[in-house]
């Protein structure tokens, strides 16, 4: 046989099944083009010398190996597709008379093209889009940096080693497909009589524990450290659930259905019921693939644009006033309150040579300590503080002020005796009427509607309650614990933030300038001003909204085209089906009705089991948002829903199109009839 | 009148890329009488068929007339043409056209889940058919797991469950071996002797030897028929195989 036939054949085979094929190729391209994306910005002299760009290049080395992962797995999925379709056509080449060998060229060749057009297209358009994308973070990170054109070796070379690595694996699969199987087979593959789907009870009733495991798990945790720890457990549980409850507990309903003979034997449920436990047994990996994928958009837009249009709330939550200097010290005695006064004549001084003014001064001292607070008791002992995780959702911070020194703050008059105090709880709830700490116990006589330090507390992973108490004193006995490296655990701090009408850098400087020769005995010395602080934040939630936008990209086209290929082979499945119907008279409408509530069924699904796992997601989410300083919930539930709401219009137009392409091929004949 | 009429039925094709007509039927005349068992015969390429579809109203004839039990067909309107084929007409296919995800017993039942009748009411009017089929054992199994000869008698059961007017059958010993082909016909024969009016398209000599009345179709139109009156199946076989070679061989028209 000449061999330039393999290469027309494979041609050939390629643009004959365009309907297969096409959105193959496009998604290989898709997928090379979002690899040398993100890999080129990673390494774009653009994010490298952007302010505070090592963080959006953590982000984007994160997201450069889940695009790696991700892609190699999809790839082999749709593949699958593609050879469980094309089957015939080699089957039919072998009973023309080519040999496994020269099937395996034309395999070879198609392979070649695949991979050709892909990486010569998915590296063009990722080149252009990468200047694109590039404008578009440096859009979101609030930088402003000159823009050049440039072009990442690196990229290119890890982009077409992976892909050609990908390729390759995928080639081999066809050949081994190809060498286990016997030409009848191959032509025969299609319509084999299929064995009816088994109900598996036992995997349907482990999937539901799972999931009702990992939303008891959402629902119950009410600590944002455990959360975070919480999440990915949470997170595989409910993977692993839905790809369960779609693979085997919809066959189990199913089958519990047609065991109804009332609800079975019903002109509308009988079809439907009936094929529909089929369709989940071919599909419900599939199925389960969309939810999973659905979920993860979800989840990671109502996150990602929480936080980051939630930016400036977090940013005044931790930053009150524009400049902020901070002096921790050891101490009591280590700061007498005529030092203090010194220190704040000098930062005045400072001020006026600047010409500048300090407006809406916030001026006040603490003292802080972690503990366990337990049944009526508090545990500092370092070993049980740092040792047990779960220890973590009883683990405070207690904070202690005094009277005077709240009044002074916050501009009130309240009064408290020697043994009591009033408190403010971040967080958490303390409802007893006294607080022990080792020797100490403070009655406890009222509450508080503010704190002065609030941001200091939320910054804190834990659960924070604030004392007032009448003096230092009170606890002296605290004084004298130490933590396991031996440094004291109870911590002073005295906090002088103010307002100022300066540009974003001359305020930081006159902060430095203001901090810088204050020395403490034992004490360090820290101070930040909300300009230079916000342009971090944007940098990091810029870059996490970009990631999350990105890979919502990706995985909302891969969870099109996986739909895509279910609708194109559910399409060549029921083709048969529906000349068998309307042959037992039904009628066209009939058929209709019935295909169109399974394929409604089977579509929203998905989304629908997405919707409740993002609502279960959401305690979660809510809780690790926390830990960045976010506290608008209502806002973070305005977001969700809205990303919801969007999807779902992203999602129904995906079902629109592809149902379209559904019903062509099932209202055309089938050639073999 | 008679039970089923087919007066000057024509069927002209036109294909779509090109001014080309076919001429399926020419002109086809028959009538068949209630509780009849008619063959009609014919090469490939004859008009089988096309006939076949005209009469199981899933195709229009391009000109005449179809009129089972004093219906017109050409009076049905097209939305109901779908309830007359149910409620009318049992098929028997080659291919059985089981579905492949209903259980045998689902698969007889269809039609009649879709005229809305309760369990009971299918279960009742199923067992005897099934006794009489050979196929009460079978009824929980699914198409893959049956021979082709059970999936035809699930196919005939289906067929005669919703007691239609008459029975059409296209070919309905194609697919099956000799010794489930004699079980399909004595079933036929069985179901005829009952009341029960079928036409059977077919080209097994066979097949048609059974039947009590045989159309041979040639070039789109009755051609010739032959009674069997009194004569045994194997003389029955004889005359028809006869006939046959005529044809080929060019004999006159009649």
């Amino acid at each position: 046989m000449k061999n330039s036939i393999f290469p027309r054949l494979a041609a050939d085979t390629i643009r004959k099944n365009g309907k297969l094929y096409v959105p193959y190729i496009i998604s290989c391209i898709g997928m090379v083009m979002m690899y040398f994306i993100i890999h080129s910005l990673s390494r774009s002299p653009l994010v490298i010398e952007m302010p505070h760009g090592d963080n959006v290049r953590m982000v984007l080395s994160l997201g450069k190996f889940v695009v790696l992962i991700f892609s190699a797995i999809f790839l082999l999925y749709t593949n699958s597709f593609l050879i469980r379709r094309r089957d015939k056509e080699f089957g039919l080449y072998n009973v023309l008379g080519m040999n496994k060998r020269d099937i395996a060229k034309v395999l070879f060749f198609e392979s070649l093209y695949i991979s050709g057009i892909s990486l010569v297209a998915g590296i063009g358009l990722g080149t252009l889009l990468t200047k694109v994308f590039e404008l578009i973070l440096l859009n979101f990170t609030h930088s402003e940096v000159t823009f050049t054109f440039t072009f990442s070796i690196e990229a290119l070379l890890f982009t077409v080693g992976f892909f050609i690595l990908v390729f390759f694996i995928l080639f081999i699969k066809s050949l081994f497909k190809i060498s286990v199987s016997n030409p009848l087979e191959l032509l025969k593959s299609e319509t084999a009589g299929e064995k009816p789907p088994k109900a598996n009870w036992a995997f349907a009733v482990i999937g539901l524990v799972l999931l009702a495991a990992a939303y008891y798990l959402a629902v119950s945790i009410t600590n944002p450290i455990d959360a975070l720890i919480w999440f990915f457990v949470a997170v595989i549980l409910v993977i692993i659930a839905t790809y369960i409850l779609f693979m085997a507990g919809s066959v189990a309903l199913c089958k519990l259905l047609q065991k109804n003979d009332k609800y079975y034997y019903k002109k509308n449920h009988f079809i439907s019921v009936s094929s529909m436990a089929y369709r989940m047994k071919r599909n419900g990996a599939g199925l389960a693939s969309i939810c999973v994928l659905c979920t993860m958009v979800l989840v990671m837009l109502s996150a990602t644009v929480s936080l980051y249009a939630g930016s400036e709330d977090i940013i005044n939550g931790r930053y009150p006033r524009d400049n902020m200097c901070g002096i921790l010290y050891n101490d009591m005695s280590s700061i007498s309150d005529d030092q203090l006064d010194i220190i704040r004549g000098n930062y005045k001084t400072e001020a006026d040579k600047v010409g500048a003014k300090m407006e809406n001064v916030l001026d006040y001292k603490y003292a802080s300590i972690a503990g366990l607070v337990e049944d009526g008791k508090t545990i500092f002992d370092p070993d049980s503080t740092m040792g047990a995780l779960n220890g973590y959702s009883n683990l405070r911070t207690l904070m202690f002020m005094t009277a005077d020194d709240y009044n002074k703050a916050m501009g009130t008059n309240i009064k408290v005796n020697d043994g009591e105090a009033m408190i403010y709880t971040l967080r958490c709830k303390y409802e007893k009427p006294d607080f022990n700490m080792n020797d100490v116990t403070l009655k406890i006589t009222g509450k508080l509607d503010e704190f002065p330090a609030i941001p200091d507390a939320q910054v804190s992973v834990t659960s924070s309650i604030c004392f007032v108490i009448n003096s230092m004193d009170d606890i002296k006995s605290l004084d004298s614990l130490v933590d396991y490296n031996g440094d004291k655990s109870l911590k002073y701090q005295w906090i002088y933030a103010y307002d100022v009408d300066l540009p974003d850098e001359a305020a930081y400087d006159l902060v430095l300038e203001q901090t810088r020769h204050i020395e403490i005995d034992g004490g360090s010395i820290s101070c930040s001003s909300k300009g230079v602080e916000r342009t971090d934040y944007y940098s990091t939630f810029g870059g996490f909204l970009f990631l999350g936008g990105l890979l919502s990209i990706i995985f909302i086209a891969a969870a099109a085209l996986i739909i895509y290929y279910k609708q194109i082979s559910e399409g060549y499945e029921d083709q048969k089906r529906f000349e068998i119907m309307q042959n037992v008279g039904m009628t066209k409408g009939e058929i209709r009705k019935s295909i169109n509530s399974q394929i409604l069924t089977v579509f929203f699904l998905p989304i629908l089991f997405a919707g409740v796992h993002l609502c279960f997601s959401f305690p979660f989410l809510w809780k690790i948002l926390i830990l960045f300083g976010f506290s608008d919930k209502l806002f973070m539930i305005l977001v969700t829903i809205g990303v919801f709401l969007v999807f779902a219009l992203i999602y129904a137009a995906i079902y629109k199109i592809t149902s379209r392409i559904y019903y062509n091929i099932v209202t055309t004949k089938s050639v073999d009839a | 009148m008679s039970y089923l009429e087919v007066s000057g039925v024509k069927k002209v094709y036109t294909t779509r890329f090109s001014t080309n007509k076919v001429e399926a039927l020419r002109n086809v005349n028959f009538t068949v009488e209630q509780g009849e068992y008619v063959a009609i015969m014919g090469e490939s390429g004859s008009g089988k068929t096309t006939l076949l579809n005209i009469l199981a109203a899933l195709d229009k004839p391009t000109a005449g007339n179809v009129i089972l039990d004093g219906k017109d067909f050409s009076t049905i309107k097209e939305a109901d043409v779908a309830t007359f084929r149910r409620e009318n007409l049992g098929f028997v296919f080659q291919e059985f056209n089981l579905l492949d995800t209903l259980s045998l017993e689902d698969n007889i039942f269809l039609p009649l889940v879709l005229e809305g009748k309760s369990v009971g009411e299918m279960k009742q009017l199923l067992t005897p058919i099934a006794e009489r089929l050979g196929i009460t054992d079978l009824l929980y199994k699914y198409p893959y797991e049956v021979s082709g000869g059970q999936k035809q008698r699930a196919a005939c059961a289906r067929a005669i469950i919703t007691n239609p007017k008459i029975i059409l059958a296209d070919e309905p010993t194609g697919a099956l071996d000799s010794k489930s082909t004699d079980e399909l016909l004595r079933l036929f024969d069985e179901i005829n002797k009952m009341g029960q009016t079928i036409l059977m398209v077919t080209h097994s000599v066979k097949a048609a030897s059974v039947a009590k009345r045989v159309l041979f179709i040639k070039d789109g139109e009755v051609f010739h028929q032959i009674y069997r009156g009194n004569d045994s199946e194997e003389a029955f076989y004889q005359k028809i195989s006869d006939t046959l070679t005529l044809l080929a061989t060019g004999g006159d028209r009649r």
